[in-house]
């Protein structure tokens, strides 16, 4: 049953305090499944969530459905290191990146939820003058669209990260960095309950433990989903199912240009606060992210595993690896204990940038492809997907996106690797 | 399709049996890309991939052993791996059939 949508103030938070907390109501109420929608949503993660609240809230469609084959942020939003930031060379990614970035600092305003926004900085550091060079590269690109940018030699690095003793010598010494003072974390699962409280609010249907096995079809056009609950008519579909994004594709026979590998990252015990930046370190052939969270863990990520997998069950000797880069950046961290470790499937397309385009037919949509860096995009995305979705139009900022740029060669391969799903 | 024996399954880390070398930790291995399933000189073939969640046949090297090419049949869902054969030579690599 649905519950009239409560406004989280002040006044409420006092409200609740003086009944005892019974106050509060559930954040999305355990709608039944209807037989028909205008929209289903496959995939109750951010991107999912953030879709169907946009098409409900900007395009005034009332009968939308997400469906989630497990829990509501169980997969990639819940499993990310939480960074936002916009530092990217090439103009479609960072100018989509950064209407990201700029929803995220009133997100908590629009959702009416705290999700914790914490512009902290991001350094991007490295190990050589050449890293320098694509450094300063980058940063100006960034700069010529307007987007915070600073260029950090060793000694205003060391100003900036005081945390980080920088003389001391170390097997790849870093050399300077690219400071984004806008970049930040945002507390990922408030997202996933922001975005599916609003969502609800607005009468989407989310259904949890329910999943998609098929796509039925006539006449050229889907017209349901076949899930474990049963038939699900539905005028348009939409998947934003992260790591299984491939195998959809498979399931439609329309193969995509996606490997799934797997991406770990870890946290430590809680310490008092030690790190007041988000810090990666790219040095050699690796990379080490590091940041702490509000509660005093230090997350800690790195690499893709190197393989292809689905079950989130990620290698040791790339834990040791990150680790090993984590201890060597912040020396004072290594008698911290690991409290968890965990890994995420991330779906890597060949040019490392994302996947919103039709799949297959008319009114089947496929928002994917995210690599390991869907998290901060959630924003953006969502409200371009859904218009997108809506008028059967691509938006300016995610028309680059679209499947047949790998057919003409107009690829944004940001990284330079080639076809290769091994970098983002 | 021969199954490899469960040994070393209580291992955080997955293990490999090098036809050469015997078992192996992973981390001695490096992955070079699936099998292409489209011919090689179209764009499907640089850039689709069937994305199959129960089995997957990859090319690996044993790059920090004895640097042998291997053809791997996993199920990249369970991380079972079925079978694991020695190549002649890179050529078979590039054009397997």
């Amino acid at each position: 049953m649905r519950q009239p949508q409560q406004r989280y103030s002040g006044w409420s938070l006092a409200k609740a305090a003086w009944d005892g907390g019974s106050y509060w109501h559930r954040l999305w109420g355990a709608t039944p499944l209807q037989d028909a929608y205008d929209v289903v949503v496959v995939g109750a993660g951010g991107h999912g969530l953030a879709t169907a609240y946009h098409l409900a809230r900007d395009h005034g469609i009332r009968r939308i459905a997400v469906l989630e084959k497990r829990l509501l942020g169980y997969g990639n939003v819940g499993r990310n290191t939480t960074i936002v930031r916009s530092n990217y060379l090439l103009p479609e990614n960072h100018n989509f990146y950064e209407d990201s970035l700029r929803r995220w600092e009133t997100l908590s305003h629009d959702l009416n939820f705290n999700v914790m926004y914490s512009p902290r900085g991001m350094v991007e550091m490295v190990d050589s003058d050449d890293g320098m060079n694509t450094l300063a590269r980058q940063g100006n690109a960034m700069r010529l669209a307007g987007i915070d940018s600073e260029l950090l030699d060793r000694k205003a690095l060391a100003r900036f990260v005081p945390e980080m003793d920088l003389e001391r010598p170390r097997r790849f010494p870093i050399v300077g960095g690219l400071l984004q003072p806008r970049g930040g974390t945002v507390r990922h699962d408030a997202v996933a309950w922001g975005y599916a409280r609003a969502a609800a609010a607005l009468g989407v249907d989310i259904i949890e433990d329910c999943e998609v096995t098929d796509v039925r079809t006539a006449a050229g056009l889907a017209t349901g989903v076949e899930t474990s609950r049963g038939y699900v008519q539905a005028e348009r579909i939409v998947f934003a199912v992260a790591g299984h994004t491939g195998a959809i594709g498979t399931m439609l026979g329309v193969p995509l240009p996606i490997e799934t590998n797997l991406l770990q990252a870890m946290v430590t015990e809680s310490v008092k606060p030690i790190l007041n930046t988000v810090l990666v370190w790219l040095y050699d052939d690796a990379e080490t992210y590091i940041s702490q969270t509000d509660k005093g863990g230090l997350v800690i990520g790195g690499k893709l595993d190197g393989f292809a997998s689905y079950n989130r069950e990620a290698q040791w000797h790339r834990l040791a690896e990150v680790v090993e880069g984590a201890v060597a950046m912040l020396p004072q961290i290594a008698g911290l204990r690991l409290l968890r470790q965990w890994a995420g499937t991330c779906d890597m397309t060949m040019d490392g940038s994302p996947i919103m385009d039709r799949l297959g037919y008319d009114n089947v949509f496929v928002n994917g492809g995210w690599c390991y860096t869907g998290f901060k995009a959630i924003p953006a995305s969502g409200a371009a997907f859904a218009q997108f979705v809506a008028t059967g139009t691509a938006p300016d900022l995610i028309r680059h996106f679209g499947l047949k740029r790998f057919a003409d060669g107009t690829l944004l391969d940001e990284a330079g690797t080639g076809p290769f799903p091994v970098e983002h | 399709m021969k199954r490899v024996p469960a040994r070393f399954q209580w291992s955080i880390e997955m293990q490999l049996q090098c036809p050469f070398c015997g078992w192996r930790q992973v981390a001695e291995f490096r992955c070079r890309g699936v099998v292409a399933e489209f011919d090689p000189d179209t764009v499907s073939g640089v850039y689709l991939r069937v994305n199959r969640t129960d089995s997957s046949i990859e090319y690996w090297q044993h790059l920090n052993g004895c640097r042998s090419w291997l053809r791997i049949w996993r199920n990249p869902s369970s991380g079972e791996v079925l079978e694991i054969q020695a190549l002649d030579s890179l050529v078979q690599a590039v054009n397997p059939e």
